[in-house]
Order: C-alpha cells, then sequence, then structure tokens
C-alpha cells in the first residue's frame, strides 16, 4: 500500500481539535518548567480552557456537520467521532477539576500530571477517530501510555506501584494481541479500513483475528473476563485518574468496538451475538456479584463498572442503529453518574484520608450534601427513575428486545436487582450508621463544580431525555442500514430464544 | 383550573421537595410549613379533581398528554379514571395526615419531609399514569425514599437488642444479611423490602418490555395497547403471570407478602401509614391497569389463582395478626390479610364485587392510617410497641384511645363507615363465583376483630405500668387534626357514599364489559375454590 499525501487547507480542518489539544498541552508543559513559581492550580484552570476551547470547536463541527476522512481513510471525522470526542473532552475537564485538591497533596510532578492527563485525552480523541487497524494500535497505546505513567504516580505508595505494574504488564500483554490479531486480519484480507475489511467469508485465521483484537479491546473496556486488572489498577492509582480511567477509555474503546462490529463485521452478526452475549452476561453477573463483598469504595466501584460494561454490550450484542444509540445514551448517563461517584470519593478522601466504605458511616451528618449526591449517582449507577441511569437502561433493554435477546434482558434486569444491594449498603453507611467522628465536611469550589455537573447531567438525562436522544439518534444515522429492528409483523407465538 | 389539576397534584409536592432543599436545616417549624403547604395544596386539589370528576361521562378525565421521547414512543400521559381518582385522594389525605403525625420528628427534619413528600408524589403518579413507561417510573421511584425512611427513622422491633453484640453487628453487613430471616432490625426491614419490591418491579418490567415488543405498536400508551394490541395464547400467558406476579409482590399477595409486616414495623409511622396505606395498592392498581386494560383474555382465565392466594392472604394474614406481640405487626398483617379481600373482588370479575374492591382500596387506606398513626403515637409516648409491657393507656390519652376504637371499628367494617360498604361489595358481588372463599372471608372477618379487640384490650386497658404515667394524650390542633381528618373522611362516605359509588362504576362497567366480551365465559358452573 504506498500513501500519497495531500493536504488541504480544509483537510486539515478536520484535525483542528487535535491539533489544537497538541498545541495547548505543549503550553501547559512549557508553562511548567518555565514558571516554577507559577501555582500548580494554575495549570489546572490553564488546562481547564484550553480543553473549554477544543469543546466548542468540536460542538462546531457536531452542529455544523463537518465530517470527512484523512490519510487514505486512516483517520475520520464523522458525527460518531466528534460525539466519542465530546464525551473524552466533557470527561477530561471534570477529572482535571476534581484532580486540584488532590493534585496539591503530591510531592513532586504536580504539574506534569495535568500534561498527562491531557495527553491521554488526545490519545483518546484519536481513538474516536480511528478508522484502520493501524490507527487503531497507534492510537490505543497512544492513549493508554500515558495512563501507565499516570496509574503509577503516588511512588511512595506501594499499592500505586503495583497497580501501576499490573496496568503495565496486562496491557503491554493486550497490546500483543492486538497486534497479532492485526496481522492475522490483514494477511487474510490484505485491508486494513474497517469498511474493506468487510468480508464474506470467515476463513479461521480472520476469525481468529478478530478474537485477539476483541481481547484486547476487552482488556481496555475491562470485561470479563478481560478484567482481572481492573480492581487493582482502580484501587491503587490515584482517585482522580481512576475517575478518568474508569470513564473516557471506556468511551473512546467503544468508538472502535462500534466501528468494528457493525462495519466490518455486520455479515458475521448471528456469530458475534453469542460472543457478546456471553461477554455481557459475565461482566455484569460477575461484576455485580463480586462487589458485594467489596470494603473499599474504589474496588467497589471498580466493579460495579465491570458490570456496567456489561450493560453497554448487551447494547452492541443487539448490533442494531437503536443499539448504537443506546450505547452511546447510556455513556452519557455512566459518566455522569459514575464521575460524580468518584468526585464524592476524591472530596471524602481528601478530607478523611480514606477510602473504606466504613468510613462513609454518617457521611449524612457530615455533610449532608456530599451524602445526597453520593444517594443520586449509586441510585443513577443501580438505574433507578428518575435518574439517567434508569434511563439509559431500559433504552438498551428496548435495543435487546426488538432483537428478541430475552435471555440477556432477564440476566440484566436480576442484575439490577444484585446491584442494588451494594449501592444499597454504602447508602446505609452514609444515612444510617453513626459517625464516629462528627465533625462536618466541607469541599472546595472546583469539587463543587464537578458535583453540581454529575447531579445536573444526572437529573436532566433522567427527566428530560429528549435533547440527548435526538443527539445520540444522529450520531449514530451511518448505520441506518443495519439491519433494523425484525420488522415482520408481531407474531402471536413466543418465540423463547435469544 | 381543570386542565392542570392532576399537574397540581402531582407536582406540589416535588415543589415542595424543591423549595425545602433551599429551608436551612435548622429552621424546622419553616420546614414543616413548607411540607404541610405542599400537602395542603395537593389533597385540596385532590378533592376538587375527585368531586369534578364527571361520572356520567366516565373514562379518563383531566388528561395531560407531552410527548416526551418520540424515538422511545414515550409520552408523559396523565388522566385519572374512577379507579384512579379515589387512589389519589387516599394518598393525598394519608401525605397531608402523615405531615401532622410526624410533626414531632426532630432528627433531620428536613429529610425525613423530602423523603416523606417523594414518596407520597411517586405513589400519586403511579395512580394517574396512562402510559406504562411513566407507571413504571413512578413505581419504581416510590421504592427507593421508602429504604431511607425505614433505615434512617425507623425503630427496632423488639427482641433486636438481644442480638446486637458486636458479632452480630458484623453478620448483618455481609452477604449473609439478606438471608439472615431472623433479624429484626430497622436496616434488615429497609433492606428486605426494598430488594422484594424491586425484584417485582423487574419481573414486571420483563412483562412490559414483552408488551412493547409484541404489540408492534412501539408504544407504551396504555389506551392505545388497549384498543389495538391483542395478545393470546401461551404470550399472553406468560406476559401476564410476569406483571401480575411483578406487581403482586407489592400488594402483597401471598406468599410475596413477607417484606410487608416487616417494614411496617420498622417503619415510621407516617411511612407506615403511606406503605400501607397506599403502597400496597399500587400493586392492586398496577395490575388493572395493564392486566385487565391490556390482555382482558388472559385475566379472564388467570384470575383463580388470585381467587386461590387470596383465602391464604387472608387466614394467614389473620392469624399470625392474632398471635404477633408487637402493634405495628398486628397491624401490618391485618393489612396483610385484608389485602386479600381486594383480590377476591378483582378475582370475582364481577360489577359489584370490583367496585367494592376499588372502594375497599380507599376505605383500608384511611382505616389503616388510622391504625398506624395511633400505633405511632403509643410508641413515640411509651417507646415500646410489646403488647404484653402495655396496658392501661386509655387513662393517660382518652383521645387517642377513642380515635383507636373508631379505627378498628373501620378496619372491621362496622356500618356506618366506608368500610362497611366496600366489604358487604366485595361478598355479595363474589359469592356468585367464588362461595367458598366468600365464606373464609366472613371467617376473615371475625379474625379481625378478634385480633384488633384483643389489641385494644392489651395496649389501652388492664393495668397500667408506673412508667407510662408521663404519655400523653393528643391534645394540641396539630396532633388532633390528622386523626380527625381520616376518621371524618371514613364516616362522611361511608354515610354518602353515592358519589364514590358513581364515579368507581363509571370506570369498572367498561373494564369488565371487555373483559366479559372479549373472552366470553366457557363455563357456567364455577365455584369452590378452582372453577
Amino acid at each position: 500500500m504506498t500513501f500519497t499525501l495531500t493536504l488541504s487547507g480544509a483537510d486539515l480542518l478536520l484535525l483542528l481539535p487535535e491539533m489544537l489539544l497538541t498545541v495547548w498541552l505543549c503550553v501547559v508543559l512549557t508553562m511548567d518548567f518555565a514558571m516554577p513559581r507559577l501555582p500548580k492550580d494554575r495549570l489546572a484552570y490553564l488546562s481547564v480552557a484550553g480543553l473549554a476551547g477544543v469543546l466548542a470547536n468540536l460542538v462546531w463541527f457536531d452542529l455544523a456537520g463537518i465530517g470527512g476522512t484523512l490519510f487514505a481513510h486512516m483517520f475520520v471525522v464523522d458525527r460518531l467521532a466528534v460525539f466519542f470526542k465530546i464525551f473524552i473532552v466533557g470527561t477530561t475537564i471534570l477529572v482535571i477539576l476534581a484532580s486540584v485538591d488532590y493534585v496539591r497533596r503530591f510531592r513532586f510532578f504536580k504539574g506534569e500530571y495535568y500534561f498527562l492527563v491531557l495527553m491521554s485525552a488526545l490519545g483518546m480523541m484519536f481513538m474516536a477517530s480511528a478508522n484502520d487497524l493501524l490507527s487503531v494500535f497507534i492510537t490505543l497505546e497512544f492513549s493508554t501510555f500515558g495512563f501507565y505513567v499516570l496509574v503509577a504516580y503516588l511512588r511512595d505508595d506501594v499499592a500505586s506501584n503495583e497497580a501501576g505494574l499490573k496496568f503495565f504488564i496486562l496491557g503491554v500483554f493486550a497490546a500483543g494481541l492486538l497486534a497479532y490479531g492485526i496481522s492475522l486480519v490483514y494477511g487474510e484480507t490484505g485491508k486494513l479500513v474497517f469498511s474493506d475489511i468487510a468480508s464474506p467469508s470467515a476463513t479461521p485465521g480472520l476469525v481468529i483475528g478478530f478474537l485477539l483484537i476483541f481481547a484486547a479491546l476487552g482488556f481496555k473496556i475491562g470485561a470479563v473476563p478481560f478484567h482481572s486488572w481492573i480492581p487493582d489498577t482502580y484501587h491503587g492509582a490515584p482517585t482522580p485518574v481512576t475517575a478518568f480511567l474508569s470513564i473516557a477509555p471506556k468511551g473512546a474503546a467503544f468508538a472502535i468496538l462500534i466501528r468494528m462490529f457493525f462495519v466490518s463485521l455486520a455479515a458475521f452478526k448471528p456469530a458475534w451475538v453469542l460472543l457478546l452475549v456471553g461477554a455481557s452476561i459475565l461482566s455484569m453477573t460477575y461484576g455485580n456479584i463480586v462487589a458485594i463483598a467489596q470494603r473499599n469504595i474504589k474496588r467497589l466501584l471498580a466493579y460495579s463498572g465491570i458490570a456496567q460494561i456489561g450493560n453497554i454490550l448487551i447494547g452492541l450484542a443487539a448490533g442494531t442503529k437503536m443499539g448504537g444509540d443506546a450505547i452511546l445514551f447510556y455513556l452519557l448517563t455512566y459518566l455522569f453518574a459514575n464521575l460524580g461517584a468518584f468526585a464524592i470519593v476524591i472530596a471524602v478522601g481528601n478530607l478523611i484520608r480514606s477510602d473504606e466504605i466504613e468510613d462513609y458511616n454518617g457521611l449524612n451528618r457530615r455533610s449532608p450534601f456530599l451524602a445526597f449526591a453520593m444517594l443520586v449517582f449509586l441510585l443513577s449507577l443501580a438505574g433507578v427513575p428518575p435518574l439517567a441511569g434508569f434511563i439509559g437502561k431500559l433504552y438498551i433493554f428496548l435495543a435487546a428486545i426488538d432483537e428478541g435477546l430475552y435471555t440477556l434482558i432477564a440476566v440484566g434486569l436480576i442484575n439490577i436487582v444484585i446491584s442494588m444491594y451494594y449501592y444499597l449498603v454504602v447508602v446505609k453507611k452514609m444515612y444510617i450508621n453513626e459517625p464516629t467522628d462528627p465533625s462536618p465536611l466541607t469541599i472546595s469550589p472546583p469539587m463543587k463544580v464537578v458535583v453540581y455537573a454529575g447531579l445536573a447531567g444526572t437529573l436532566f438525562l433522567g427527566i428530560y431525555p429528549q435533547p440527548a436522544i435526538n443527539w445520540v439518534v444522529a450520531a449514530t444515522l451511518m448505520f441506518s442500514n443495519l439491519a433494523g429492528p425484525a420488522a415482520a409483523a408481531p407474531t402471536l407465538v413466543l418465540p423463547i430464544g435469544g | 383550573m381543570a386542565d392542570y389539576t392532576l399537574l397540581i397534584i402531582l407536582f406540589a409536592p416535588f415543589v415542595g421537595v424543591v423549595v425545602l432543599m433551599f429551608v436551612p436545616n435548622r429552621q424546622a417549624l419553616q420546614v414543616r410549613l413548607v411540607a404541610a403547604t405542599a400537602a395542603g395544596v395537593c389533597m385540596l386539589a385532590s378533592f376538587y379533581m375527585f368531586f369534578a370528576y364527571d361520572p356520567v361521562r366516565g373514562g379518563f378525565q383531566f388528561v395531560q398528554r407531552f410527548e416526551w421521547s418520540k424515538q422511545l414512543g414515550i409520552a408523559f400521559y396523565l388522566g385519572v379514571d374512577g379507579i384512579g381518582a379515589p387512589l389519589v385522594l387516599a394518598s393525598a389525605i394519608l401525605l397531608f395526615a402523615g405531615i401532622f403525625i410526624s410533626w414531632h420528628i426532630k432528627d433531620r427534619t428536613k429529610e425525613f419531609y423530602i423523603f416523606l413528600l417523594i414518596l407520597a408524589a411517586a405513589t400519586i403518579g403511579v395512580f394517574m399514569s396512562l402510559d406504562m413507561f411513566f407507571l413504571y417510573f413512578f413505581y419504581e421511584m416510590s421504592v427507593i425514599p421508602m429504604y431511607v425512611l425505614l433505615g434512617v427513622w425507623g425503630s427496632h422491633t423488639k427482641g433486636y437488642l438481644d442480638m446486637t453484640d458486636p458479632e452480630g453487628l458484623k453478620k448483618r453487613d455481609s452477604v449473609g444479611f439478606i438471608l439472615n430471616f431472623a433479624a429484626n432490625s430497622k436496616e434488615y426491614a429497609a433492606m428486605k423490602l426494598t430488594l422484594f419490591l424491586s425484584v417485582g418491579a423487574v419481573v414486571a418490567l420483563m412483562g412490559i418490555l414483552l408488551i412493547y415488543k409484541f404489540s408492534g405498536l412501539h408504544t407504551f400508551d396504555i389506551l392505545v395497547l388497549r384498543e389495538q394490541a391483542r395478545f393470546s395464547g401461551s404470550l399472553a400467558t406468560i406476559i401476564w403471570l410476569l406483571v401480575f406476579f411483578g406487581f403482586a409482590s407489592i400488594a402483597p399477595i401471598w406468599p410475596l407478602h413477607s417484606w410487608s409486616p416487616v417494614g411496617h414495623a420498622a417503619a415510621p409511622a407516617a411511612t407506615s401509614m403511606l406503605h400501607a396505606g397506599v403502597l400496597m395498592k399500587l400493586g392492586h392498581f398496577s395490575i388493572i391497569r395493564i392486566c385487565y386494560e391490556i390482555l382482558p383474555e388472559a385475566t379472564r382465565e388467570l384470575m383463580p389463582i388470585a381467587a386461590v392466594l387470596c383465602v391464604l392472604n387472608i387466614i394467614y394474614g389473620g392469624f399470625v395478626a392474632f398471635y404477633a406481640k408487637d402493634t405495628k405487626y398486628v397491624i401490618g398483617y391485618s393489612s396483610s390479610s385484608h389485602m386479600g379481600y381486594v383480590f377476591l373482588g378483582m378475582a370475582a370479575l364481577d360489577y359489584i364485587s370490583l367496585t367494592g374492591a376499588v372502594l375497599y382500596m380507599f376505605a383500608h387506606a384511611l382505616a389503616t392510617g388510622m391504625l398506624f398513626a395511633m400505633a405511632g403515637w403509643v410508641y413515640d409516648q411509651t417507646h415500646s410497641r410489646h403488647i404484653p409491657e402495655l396496658g392501661g393507656l386509655v387513662n393517660r390519652m382518652p383521645f387517642v384511645a377513642g380515635c383507636f376504637l373508631v379505627a378498628c371499628m373501620a378496619s372491621v367494617g362496622m356500618p356506618g363507615t366506608v368500610n362497611f360498604i366496600a366489604e358487604i361489595m366485595i361478598l355479595v358481588g363474589s359469592w356468585g363465583k367464588y362461595p367458598i372463599q366468600v365464606i373464609v372471608a366472613v371467617v376473615g372477618i371475625v379474625l379481625t376483630l378478634a385480633y384488633l379487640f384483643r389489641m385494644m384490650r392489651g395496649v389501652f386497658y388492664g393495668p397500667m405500668e408506673a412508667r407510662y404515667s408521663h404519655a400523653h394524650d393528643a391534645v394540641t390542633i396539630v396532633d388532633r387534626l390528622p386523626l380527625l381528618l381520616m376518621i371524618g373522611c371514613s364516616i362522611v362516605f361511608g354515610i354518602f357514599p353515592g358519589h364514590f359509588y358513581d364515579v368507581i362504576r363509571s370506570s369498572v362497567d367498561p373494564l369488565l364489559a371487555r373483559i366479559i366480551a372479549v373472552a366470553p365465559m366457557v363455563s357456567q358452573s364455577g365455584g369452590g375454590l378452582m372453577p
């Protein structure tokens, strides 16, 4: 394959958000070196300002419908990519705001922290645009690179080092699988771009190749059985990094998964539905059941995250445009609820220096606001109306029931109840138990912004989801020719299956 | 006003919640006044709605419809018919009474009222939803406030203190917490209630999703589904069973009732009132809304299941109530037993008995609300609900004792209260089809008489222990208002049930006519337990 690179001004426009962010992260890094006396908090606000500019740029792309492909279709800008970029940039803004207090506790490298977060965000933005297997590999590694450092950032802390090492070794292993899978697929088809790979016959090499790629992406999203790094890494990493890691890379990886399954593998849907159903059932059930036994709030959220990924996989298993919509919507609800919950964990962790659930005893007496916000976020994760998570779950189930995935839905519904138990145990500690130290807790302004943003998103998406639904429906318009919901007249015999 | 009545009823409590969030926690009086105002507006609008409902026109009135999501086929669709209207009224009355009953709560007053208002508003929302999505939405929304209300402001049952060793505390926090059926802490009750109701809810949701898919109409609109969707055969049976048992778990039908007395016993008085008074009726109501409206054929064929189980409800609940030692357990099991009457009235598929069942839901809400209010008062004054420990309180609290007597009379179904009319209608209406059940139900009334008066005697008569000499009667207007309100409604509607009858009948007639027309009765030889 030969590349002829001809870039016009219009082509470069498509790269504008990434270029902006690249320039900006250089600015942040330079400021850090050049002005050592500058309070590091300023760097956080500087980063947020840059990200806000990128966000504005992306919103403009979305509204103006700007799109196209670059570099022989390696890099695509369509509404799906723009959606995920907005998702990633939005998450990054909130994570940086939530980091300000936490970073103050670092002894070294406070400035580089923001640089690394921005770099990971840049990598994930490229992931959202990755349209062939090579760019998938490069962008995936690029984004993970920043995280390897971030996870092990507390270098005096054994848990953080262990987390970093575990994440690194398993991450590199997954990268190997990905490279091997890509080489197999390329060997079988001679193609790399997603839309070209759509091959009519499933040769063993192709099957193994895609399974390996799925394993690598499964590692990224933390679906069972590729989840083993999640609990320790989430536990040991600095909490803002955990929050970042639990949301943004999931979104970026789902961008790739959607493109791969809905474009390249559309013809093999009956085969991969079973794969995804299996992964989904395992993730939901394993994540929720193991979460019950957790004593540490970060580990609890890690396992709940595995279960949430299982829920999202239901939408992927549906394999329709509506399934795609549901994934996007669910990710939005997950963003606000999970980030909000982590924001509370960060805030409480900063104040009482502990992440044990035991230490949330009587939080309601110490800070009614924090306890109420945590209640809202946890219940949204559990899927209780009128919060966003309920609409997200219902959307996913509606997409799946159109495809007749009854078993999957039944398992998903049962898992709602299981998850409710362990979320309510946290609620019990906060509301019912009495605190050992009743001194009131107060949180800083940037943290308040994050919590309010989480509350606003969770309530708004739950009570009036129509604007967001319109947005996700528009973002997946390119999949509207996918096999839609079984259009046959409603049968009155019950086909048990799925 | 007419058009926005339902919105006012539904959103007055929610507005109250939002206002409460901005009232400082220390201003307890302001908090109570805001809550009382919200509940008052809600109740007055409900009374207006109930009396403005035109029984001649029938059908769904005060309808409001807003497109909510086109893609998902969901509309925010509100309206009441003769079945929803009395239940909305009952919820609003109990909410208003509950605000005053809990006037003396000092711990986290603001949050208590916030959760109480959300609970009541969600309940009211179910009773006026004409869209399955919103019916489920409000239904599930009512469960979570219950958890917090029970857990934070509830009380442990007698015997709990014997097992609060440090080791025991650890045990209840682990997985065994769910399986530990011997526990009687409020945390256990709250968790059990929430999980039971959530399981029921998701089972019903599965049924709702199946209706959504197999109707092929891409809508949750109950009225559209009623007119256009047809389900039959095994599909209808499966959906019906899912929806019925999903919602019947909150009703609570035997053997899914075990969460309910535990929950009643642990809950603070106002929550018990709402819980037993209206939350349990969500089950019957949702069954009527979904099973009766959308699956008439299956309802005709499968409702005998309820006719069998209701006997167990009545007898089992009655016997346990007779032997229970905790006042709230007695009332809780009595509620569970009385819900059997509603199921009997519903199962007979007879105009008179179904009208009676709906009326009974209203009547029971008032009667059981009064009983719980008084049990709560006695507990507040004596810190005991253990009947053998209590006694002789009539000297200390003559007013409460008098009200308690009236409440017992109402609960038994004494002529002059609305319960009497409802009970008689259920019994008369079901006699043709289920004579054995009717005989059992009459035995159940005798049981009710026995356990309520046994409790009355144990609590208010006999020798009084000296430590209760500081117990107060309800003397202030704030304390007496809720009791008088509920007694007044029970008696006034008992003496003048005409409008009630017309309102309920106007909706029961077309509903049953459809069920009977869709599936003509195969055999007239019904009778006995298994017709």
